[in-house]
C-alpha cells in the first residue's frame, strides 16, 4: 500500500471524524450518518466478491441479518459487552459463511447468485416464522453494548465514532488483502477461472477465502446495528435487501473499494432525504442500475485502478 | 380411506390449482433463460403488472374477460419495449448482468405502479361465483375454472412448441441461435416476441391469481423466488421441465402443510432447491452444462 | 395514495403554521402520527390520520394547547417493526414531536415504545391490542385507549359459550397481535367451560389461507374465532366463505378485525359476525351520534374505532394545559387518573396504574355490513387488575407462548 493512498486514507478518515461537529448535524442526522457508513462498509465488503473476484452474492443480507440477531440475542439477554456480542456473530456467521461458501463456490457464474440467493432465503424464512426470535416483529427494544463495563455505547456520536472505527478497519483489511498475492489470484480468477486453475491454484479455496471475509465484515457490520437501531427484524435480510447492496457496489464502482462505500453513503442519504412523502427515488435508483448495466458495467467509478489479470502477471 | 378424501385430495387439489398457475409464470421465464441467457428478476413485476393492467381495464370495461385478453395484451408490449432497449443490448455478455440489470428493472416498475396505483391493496372479484360440493367440501367455483384455464393454456403452449412451425424456430433458437441466424431467421425477431409472449403470460398469471390473491405492487416480489425455484428444479431453459416442477413444488407445498406447519413448508421447498442446486443443479430436465 | 393524501395534510398545515406566524407570531408545537399508510394495516392508519386532525382542527380553533398551535406530523411504518422505529426516530429527534400517536401493528408499537421510553416523549395508542404494552414493556411515557386483548377477552368469550356454542377453534395472526388474542381468549374460554379444539397461527400477511382450512373443517367446531386484522381478514372471510365455511361455522373476531368501512364490501361473508368494540357509528349511543356526526361532516365518512386517536390529543391537550407546560414527565403524571367527558364516547378516564382508558364495551353483530349492537359491558367489568410488571403469559401451557 502506497503512502499516498495511506495520506489520503487518514484524511478521509479526519474528515468523518469531523463530520459531527458540524453545525446541523443533529442526533438525527448522526443516527442517518451511521447508518452511510454502515451500509458502505458492507458495500465494499461485497465488492470483495463482485469486484475482485467477479462472483456476484444475491445473498448477503442474510450476513447482515445473522450479525444483527446474534447481537440481538446476546443484549435480550443481558450479555452486554461488544465484544462477546462480536465474538457471537462472528462464530454464527462464520458458521453459516463456511456452509454456504462451501457449496455456492463450487458453482460459476448465476449458479453462485441463485445458491446465496436461496441459502439467505432459508435464512430469511427460518426467523420470520421462528417465534423464539420474534417471529415477524424480531427482537426489539434491546439495551445499549457496552465497550466495556460501564461504558455502554447509548449515544447516536459514540455509536457513529464505532462505525467510523470499523470502517477504517474494514477497509485496511480489504485494502490489504487485495494488494496481497490472494487478492491478484482473485482477480486473476475473475479473469479467467480456468487458466487460474491450470496455473496450479485451488480456487475453490481461493474463492471460499474471499467469501468468508466478506461475509464476515457484512456480519460484523449487522452486528454493530442493534447497538444504533435497537432491534434485529427478519426484513433485514430479504433478498431485495442484497440486491440494494448490489445496487451500492454498482454505483460506487466495481473492484474499487472506496466507491462502494461512496454508494453505500449516496444510496442512505438518497433514500432518507426524500423516503417520507415520497418514493420515485426507487424508480430512479432502478433506472439508474439499468443505465450502469448498459453503459458502464465497471460501475460509476470503475474506471481506474482494477489490476489486471496481465499486471498480475508482469509483477510477480 | 376416510383421511384420504377428507384431508389428502383436497390438498392435492389446492396444490393443482396453484401449481398450474405458478407454471404460467415459470414457463415465460424458463423460455427466457434458454433464449436470452437472462435470469429475469423482472419477471415478478410484470405478474404484477398484468394484475394492475387488468384492474384498469375492469374499471373501463367492466368485463374480468376483456381484460383477461386486453391486459396481456397490454404487458406483452411492455416486455417487447423493455427487451428492445435493455436486454438486447447485453446478449453476449456475462448472465450475471442480466441478473442485476433485471433487478434494476423490477425495482423501477414496483415503484412506478406504487405510484400510479398507490401502495394499498386492491381487489378483483372472482368472475365465476359460488362453489361447488366436491370431495366431501365446499370448493370455490372459480379456482377450479383456474385449474381448467391454466391447464389449457399450458397444453396449448406445449403443442405450439411442438407442432407449429413458429414453435419450433423458438426452441431452435434455445439450442443455437447462431445457426437459427445463418438459416435466415430474424433471431432478434424472434426474441423480441418471445420475450412479450412471456411477459404476456406472466399478465394472465397474474390477473388469474389476483381474484383469490389479491392485487398490491409487492405481489411479485412474493412470487417470483417460487418461479425461480420452479426453473431450477425444472431445469433452467426446459419447457417440459418448469411445468413438471411447477405441479410438484405446487403439490408437495400443499401436501407438506398436512405434516408440519405451512410456515416450515417453505424451509422445506428451499432445502431441497439447495439439494437440486448442489447436486444436479441442471434440475430435472435440463441439458448438461448450461452455465454451470 | 400515501403521497397524494399526506402531503396535502402537512402542506396545508404548514401554509396555516406559516400565514398564521407573521399575523399573531402563535408559536407551534409538533404532534406525530405514526401509522400504517401501506401493508395490512393501511386502512387503520388512514382514519387514525383523519382522527387526530379534526381533534387538532377543534383546538386550534379554539386558540390551541398553551397558546400553541398544534401541527401534525404524519408518517407511515410500512406496517412493519424496523421503519416504525426510524420514523419514531424521525419524529422525535428530527421534528421534536412532544406527543406520539401509534403505531397500528401490535409489533410496531411494541418496538416503539423503546424509543418513546429512551426520549421520553409522550407516547398514545389507539389500536394495537397485544398484552405485553400495560403489562412487562408498560413504562410512565406511554398511554392506551384501545381494549387490550385481556379486556376483550373477557366480554366476548362469555357472550361466545352462552348463546354461540361450546366448541370453538382458535385462528390467529401469528405475531404480537394475534398471538396475544389466542392466548387471551383460549384461557378465558376454557375458564367458562367452552371446548377449544384447536388452534393454528397463519404468519401476518398471508395471501392465501385454504392450507389452513382442511384442519379447521377436521376438527369441526361450532364457532370459529378470528383474530385477524386488516388486508388479512378481507382476504381471510372471502377464502373462507368461498369454501362454504362462513355458513357451516358461526363465527366471531377481534374488535379491529375490519373496519366498519370494508365491511359493505363484503357483507354477505360478515353476516352474523360477532365482535366486542368500544365504537360503532351504528350504535345509537348519543355521545358516538354527535360525534360521529361531526366526523361525518368533516370527512364525508362514518367514524369507526380508529376514532380513540382522537381522544388522545384530547387528554394530552388538556394535561398540557393542567401543567402549563409540554414537559413529558409532567404531563404523564398529570394524565394518571385524569378524566374527560368530551371524548368521542363522552366521560372516560385513565387509570392510574397502567395507563389504561377505562372504556365501556359493545357487542356487536354485523348484519346488511352493518355493526350493530347487542349488548353492552362496563368498563370496570371488562378492564381486568392492573398488571404491570407482571409477565402476562406466565401460566400460558400452550404453544403461542412467545415473550417480549
Amino acid at each position: 500500500m502506497s503512502n499516498r493512498t495511506l495520506a489520503g486514507a487518514a484524511v478521509a478518515l479526519a474528515a468523518l471524524a469531523a463530520v459531527p461537529a458540524l453545525p446541523f448535524m443533529s442526533k438525527y442526522y448522526l443516527l442517518l450518518a451511521f447508518d452511510a457508513l454502515l451500509f458502505g462498509a458492507i458495500a465494499m465488503s461485497l465488492d470483495l466478491l463482485i469486484g475482485y473476484t467477479g462472483l456476484v452474492s444475491f445473498g448477503h443480507a442474510a450476513f447482515f441479518g445473522l450479525g444483527a440477531y446474534a447481537t440481538a440475542v446476546c443484549l435480550e439477554r443481558k450479555i452486554v459487552s461488544l465484544w462477546i456480542c462480536l465474538a457471537a456473530a462472528v462464530v454464527v456467521v462464520g458458521l453459516y459463511a463456511l456452509l454456504v461458501s462451501y457449496f455456492a463456490t463450487a458453482r460459476r457464474g448465476i449458479y453462485f447468485a441463485l445458491l446465496t440467493l436461496i441459502f439467505a432465503e432459508v435464512v430469511y424464512t427460518f426467523f420470520r416464522y421462528t417465534q423464539t426470535f420474534g417471529g415477524s416483529d424480531g427482537i426489539q427494544g434491546v439495551p445499549a453494548a457496552e465497550l466495556a463495563p460501564g461504558v455502554a455505547l447509548d449515544t447516536p456520536l459514540k455509536n457513529y465514532y464505532l462505525v467510523l472505527v470499523f470502517l477504517a478497519l474494514a477497509w485496511l483489511t480489504c485494502r490489504t488483502l487485495v494488494g496481497s498475492h490472494f487478492g491478484r489470484v482473485l482477480v486473476a480468477i475473475r479473469e479467467n477461472e480456468d487458466r487460474a486453475r491450470f496455473l496450479g491454484y485451488n480456487v475453490t479455496r481461493y474463492k471460499m477465502g474471499v467469501c468468508l471475509v466478506s461475509a464476515l465484515l457484512t456480519g460484523v457490520a449487522g452486528a454493530l446495528y442493534p447497538g444504533r437501531s435497537g432491534f434485529a427484524t427478519p426484513d433485514l435480510m430479504l433478498w431485495t435487501v442484497s440486491g440494494e447492496f448490489i445496487i451500492m457496489v454498482m454505483i460506487g464502482g466495481l473492484g474499487t473499494l472506496v466507491g462502494p462505500v461512496i454508494g453505500g453513503v449516496f444510496f442512505v442519504v438518497l433514500q432518507e432525504k426524500v423516503s417520507s412523502y415520497v418514493d420515485w427515488y426507487f424508480i430512479v435508483i432502478g433506472l439508474v442500475l439499468v443505465l450502469i448495466v448498459l453503459f458502464m458495467p465497471k460501475g460509476l467509478l470503475g474506471f481506474r485502478r482494477v489490476q489486471g489479470f496481465a499486471q498480475w502477471r508482469s509483477g510477480q | 380411506m376416510d383421511y384420504l378424501v377428507a384431508v389428502l385430495l383436497p390438498q392435492l387439489l389446492h396444490g393443482l390449482v396453484f401449481g398450474a398457475a405458478l407454471g404460467l409464470l415459470a414457463l415465460g421465464l424458463t423460455v427466457i433463460f434458454g433464449l436470452l441467457g437472462v435470469m429475469n428478476f423482472a419477471h415478478g413485476e410484470l405478474y404484477m403488472l398484468g394484475a394492475y393492467a387488468g384492474i384498469v381495464v375492469v374499471g373501463v370495461t367492466h368485463s374480468f374477460w376483456v381484460a383477461l385478453i386486453v391486459a396481456p395484451l397490454l404487458v406483452g408490449v411492455i416486455g417487447a419495449v423493455t427487451e428492445v432497449a435493455t436486454l438486447r443490448p447485453l446478449y453476449r455478455r456475462e448472465p450475471l448482468y442480466g441478473l442485476i440489470l433485471t433487478f434494476g428493472l423490477a425495482l423501477a416498475f414496483r415503484e412506478a405502479v406504487r405510484q400510479i396505483f398507490g401502495g394499498d391493496m386492491r381487489r378483483i372479484l372472482p368472475p365465476i361465483p359460488g362453489s361447488t360440493p366436491l370431495l366431501g367440501m365446499t370448493y370455490p367455483n372459480y379456482r377450479l375454472f383456474l385449474l381448467a384455464i391454466s391447464s389449457v393454456l399450458l397444453l396449448a403452449i406445449w403443442l405450439f412448441f411442438t407442432k407449429t412451425r413458429a414453435g419450433i424456430v423458438v426452441r431452435a433458437a434455445v439450442q443455437d441461435a447462431e445457426m437459427l441466424d445463418g438459416l435466415g431467421v430474424d433471431v432478434p425477431r424472434v426474441f423480441t416476441l418471445t420475450f412479450a409472449g412471456a411477459a404476456a403470460l406472466a399478465a394472465v398469471a397474474g390477473l388469474l391469481l389476483a381474484p383469490i390473491f389479491t392485487v398490491y405492487p409487492q405481489m411479485g416480489v412474493e412470487m417470483i423466488l417460487l418461479a425461480f425455484i420452479v426453473v431450477i428444479l425444472g431445469g433452467m431453459g426446459s419447457i417440459t421441465g418448469s411445468v413438471v416442477a411447477a405441479f410438484i413444488i405446487g403439490i408437495a407445498q400443499s401436501l407438506l402443510t398436512l405434516w408440519m406447519n405451512p410456515q416450515r413448508v417453505a424451509i422445506a421447498i428451499f432445502g431441497i432447491m439447495i439439494v437440486v442446486l448442489v447436486v444436479r443443479p441442471r434440475g430435472l430436465f435440463g441439458r448438461e452444462g448450461v452455465l454451470e | 395514495m400515501r403521497a397524494k393524501t399526506l402531503v396535502p395534510v402537512v402542506l396545508a398545515l404548514a401554509v396555516i403554521a406559516l400565514g398564521a406566524a407573521p399575523a399573531s407570531a402563535q408559536k407551534v408545537v409538533k404532534i406525530g402520527d405514526l401509522g400504517s399508510k401501506v401493508g395490512v394495516f393501511e386502512g387503520y392508519g388512514k382514519y387514525q390520520t383523519m382522527a387526530i386532525q379534526m381533534a387538532v382542527e377543534e383546538l386550534n380553533a379554539k386558540g390551541g394547547v398553551l397558546g400553541h398551535k398544534i401541527e401534525i406530523i404524519s408518517e407511515d411504518d410500512e406496517t412493519k417493526p424496523a421503519p416504525a422505529v426510524r420514523k419514531a426516530e424521525k419524529l422525535i429527534l428530527q421534528d421534536d414531536v412532544k406527543l406520539l400517536i401509534g403505531a397500528v401493528s401490535s409489533g410496531s408499537t411494541l418496538a416503539v415504545m423503546d424509543v418513546t421510553k429512551k426520549h421520553k416523549v409522550i407516547h398514545w395508542n389507539s389500536v394495537s391490542c397485544a398484552e405485553f404494552m400495560r403489562t412487562t414493556k408498560f413504562h410512565k411515557y406511554y398511554f392506551s385507549n384501545q381494549p387490550d386483548s385481556r379486556m376483550q377477552a373477557t366480554g366476548l368469550a362469555k357472550y361466545i359459550v352462552d348463546k354461540m356454542g361450546k366448541k370453538v377453534y382458535i385462528f390467529y395472526t401469528d405475531y404480537a397481535m394475534g398471538q396475544s388474542d389466542g392466548r387471551q381468549f383460549k384461557t378465558a374460554l376454557e375458564k367458562l367451560g367452552g371446548d377449544v379444539v384447536g388452534v393454528a397461527g397463519a404468519p401476518l400477511d398471508t395471501k392465501d389461507f385454504s392450507p389452513w382450512f382442511g384442519a379447521i373443517n377436521q376438527a369441526n367446531p361450532d364457532v370459529l374465532f378470528v383474530a385477524f386484522a386488516g388486508t388479512d381478514s378481507l382476504r381471510l372471510m372471502t377464502q373462507l366463505h368461498s369454501f362454504g365455511m362462513t355458513r357451516k361455522y358461526k363465527l366471531a373476531g377481534i374488535d379491529c378485525f375490519l373496519l366498519q368501512q370494508d365491511l359493505p364490501a363484503i357483507a354477505e361473508p360478515m353476516e352474523g359476525f360477532v365482535q366486542l368494540a368500544h365504537f360503532s357509528p351504528y350504535n345509537q349511543d348519543k355521545n358516538m351520534q354527535a360525534f360521529n356526526a361531526r366526523f361525518k361532516k368533516r370527512f364525508g365518512t362514518d367514524a369507526n374505532i380508529m376514532a380513540g386517536a382522537y381522544d388522545a390529543v384530547l387528554f394530552w391537550a388538556a394535561a398540557a394545559e393542567k401543567v402549563g407546560s409540554f414537559d413529558a414527565d409532567r404531563i404523564a403524571e398529570a394524565q394518571e387518573g385524569m378524566c374527560l367527558d368530551n371524548t368521542h364516547i363522552g366521560r372516560q378516564c385513565i387509570r392510574k396504574e397502567d395507563h389504561q382508558v377505562v372504556m365501556d364495551m359493545h357487542l356487536y353483530q354485523v348484519k346488511g355490513g352493518k355493526n350493530l349492537p347487542i349488548a353492552t359491558i362496563a368498563g370496570k367489568d371488562s378492564i381486568g387488575e392492573p398488571m404491570v410488571g407482571k409477565d402476562p403469559v406466565e401460566g400460558f401451557t400452550w404453544e403461542i407462548k412467545k415473550k417480549n
